[in-house]
């Protein structure tokens, strides 16, 4: 399998980064009760992801060992920034219901995780796709939980009623709670799969 | 030139940061007037959904809006606009919630006979509970509802109560203190625009 | 913004530990939650320090927005700057701990490296700035916040201790039992929210 299948299976499934990493987490479960949040957020991280991705790429060899961190922050916030700017610009109301979660995007392990294990020694091209591999393999995930959470919670996708009006939705969907049971179910139903095929667990 | 020392490291963060930086200025400074306009319509927009003049699109708040006089008033800010039905006045409002400041705008008709209808900007109340003021079907509770005794009355619960002669509205099934607190805020407004509105014009 | 909220400190206080929970609630602080729940020890040096840490920052950080952001303008640089203050505050107070105490680096002073990415410590100076807290809110809630965070992750680490000794499916050992676990503090958190009394 080429460079560019194997990034994009690894990503989305054998090492994705929420139920197989466990990683960036936080942002990500707090939008799940909205498919509209769950997928502007979620594009919005694999945009900085893959931009961050290439910029680290590209500016690799000159980046002094001392701070790179430092200066991968600076490119995470950087294009988070830009993110919120716009957000606020061209859709203030998801912006405001996004609140505090699309900065801290910046903190999401994903990306930095990303940076450290790929971009910094790695081909800008290449880097720009791991990078937006890893942000799908998020929002596969976060799409389905928020699937689950607004249709049993509100009754609706995407804004759209979908249950019949004698529905009485599930109050527990619209809560904290049941983002963590949700994820909990994934990881389970992943990872059975991949013990069954065979692969490291 | 040595990548790792000490004087290229710092001209190095200097660059990245100035370069990113000025960026995001850029950013910022071009989008500013657009951000500045989204704030401007939410709150013409909500005022005019508190007088039960519903405008969504930009083009049919500002129409709206132009029918709209602002009126300043010992220290406060009344929106008044005269219709079919009689005059309205409307007043931006921000009260104690359970879990931080309830802001938004109440209208009432000027005769203070009717409330016309609220509309909440911001809240901070608990998901899926105390945040569901912010759902249509509470809010159209108010539209046209009786004031009673100088106040509307929240309680009992169900699934909104469109009486609109009993004075009184359902309260949340779940958030009793954020309930309450609506109707302090109502009630206090009502007060305040008695006051405001005897006084004024 | 909104104008300064007018909150009962206790109620605030309350919140922020258990009905607005920053972990259970707000979803914030999960990777090293996660990570170093398994230990007892390291769970509650581990609170400890984001106690200190998010008290400080908080603190900190409104006084760089109040002072400087919102003066100069400058607030959509706020990501960065609250960043750097946290990077800052926890590299000074790792370097102060070293120098006076062993006991309390040995407790505290290790944990400071992993807490400067833990997103409950920017996550509350953002929200103290959405939701314009006053200055004594600001520290009640980051210090509340930072109990909070210790309590979720000294119960969740008492309760893996038993959970890690039962029968559990193989593909919910580790991370997926630990979700479900989490989800029952939650729900068991939010209960709390009929306790408080009316301002």
């Amino acid at each position: 399998m080429s460079a560019v299948g194997t990034i994009l299976k690894e990503n989305l499934w054998t090492n994705n980064p929420i139920f197989m990493q466990v990683l960036g987490i936080c942002s990500a479960l707090a939008v799940t009760n909205l498919l509209t949040n769950t997928m502007v957020m979620t594009i919005g991280v694999t945009f900085v992801t893959a931009m961050s991705s290439l910029t680290v790429s590209l500016i690799r060899q000159f980046v002094p060992r001392k701070v790179r961190m430092i200066v991968q922050t600076l490119i995470i916030a950087f294009y988070v920034i830009i993110v919120d700017i716009l957000l606020k610009a061209y859709a203030p109301d998801i912006s405001r219901q996004l609140g505090p979660y699309v900065g801290l995007i910046i903190t999401n392990c994903i990306i930095m995780g990303r940076l450290e294990a790929f971009a910094q020694s790695n081909p800008p091209l290449l880097s720009t796709w791991d990078g937006m591999t890893a942000g799908f393999g998020y929002m596969a995930v976060l799409l389905v939980i928020a699937f689950v959470r607004e249709l049993l919670g509100f009754g609706s996708l995407f804004g759209v009623r979908i249950m019949p009006s004698g529905f009485v939705p599930w109050t527990i969907m619209v809560t904290a709670p049941s983002a963590f049971f949700l994820l909990g179910i994934i990881i389970w139903v992943g990872k059975t799969i991949m013990n069954r095929e065979g692969a490291p667990a | 030139m040595n990548r790792q020392g000490l004087i290229y490291t710092i001209v190095f963060t200097f660059v990245v940061s100035f370069v990113f930086v000025l960026l995001l200025a850029v950013a910022d400074q071009q989008t500013q007037a657009r951000v500045l306009q989204n704030q401007t319509i939410a709150r013409q927009r909500a005022i005019l959904s508190a007088l039960s003049l519903p405008a969504e699109s930009v083009e049919e708040v500002q129409e709206q809006y132009a029918a709209v006089e602002q009126l300043a008033v010992e220290d406060e800010i009344l929106y008044r606009v005269e219709t079919g039905r009689g005059a309205l006045v409307a007043k931006e409002f921000a009260g104690a919630g359970l879990w931080g400041t309830i802001s938004g705008v109440i209208g009432v008709t000027e005769g203070l006979d009717r409330v016309t209808g609220i509309e909440i900007i911001d809240q901070n109340e608990t998901p899926g509970l105390g945040a569901r003021i912010d759902e249509e079907w509470f809010k159209r509770q108010l539209a046209g509802e009786r004031i009673r005794e100088g106040t509307i009355r929240v309680g009992g619960t169900g699934d909104g109560d469109y009486d609109y002669e009993n004075g009184k509205i359902d309260a949340i099934t779940g958030a009793t203190r954020t309930s309450e607190s609506m109707q302090k805020i109502i009630k206090a407004e009502i007060d305040q625009l008695e006051q405001l509105i005897g006084g004024g014009s | 913004m909104s104008a300064a909220p007018v909150l009962n400190p206790f109620s605030l206080f309350f919140a922020s530990i258990f009905t607005s929970n920053i972990l259970l609630a707000n979803f914030l602080g999960m990777c090293s939650f996660i990570s170093i729940s398994k230990d007892g020890k390291s769970s509650n040096g581990l609170g400890f320090a984001v106690t200190v840490v998010l008290g400080i920052t908080s603190a900190v950080n409104w006084a760089v927005l109040h002072f400087v952001l919102i003066p100069l303008q400058l607030e959509y640089l706020r990501y960065i700057v609250f960043i750097i203050t946290i990077a800052a505050t926890v590299q000074i107070l790792e370097m102060i701990i070293d120098r006076v105490s062993q006991a309390l680096y040995m407790s505290l002073g290790i944990f400071l490296p992993l807490i400067t990415v833990n997103c409950a410590i920017l996550g509350v100076s953002l929200f103290i700035d959405i939701r314009a807290y006053t200055f004594v809110q600001s520290v009640i809630y980051g210090v509340g916040s930072g109990l909070g965070w210790w309590l979720a992750i000294a119960a969740l680490s008492a309760i893996r201790k038993k959970t890690d000794k039962s029968p559990v499916p193989a593909g919910l050992k580790g991370p997926g039992i630990t979700m479900i676990t989490i989800g029952f503090m939650a729900m068991a958190f939010m209960g709390f929210s009929g306790m408080l009394q009316v301002q």
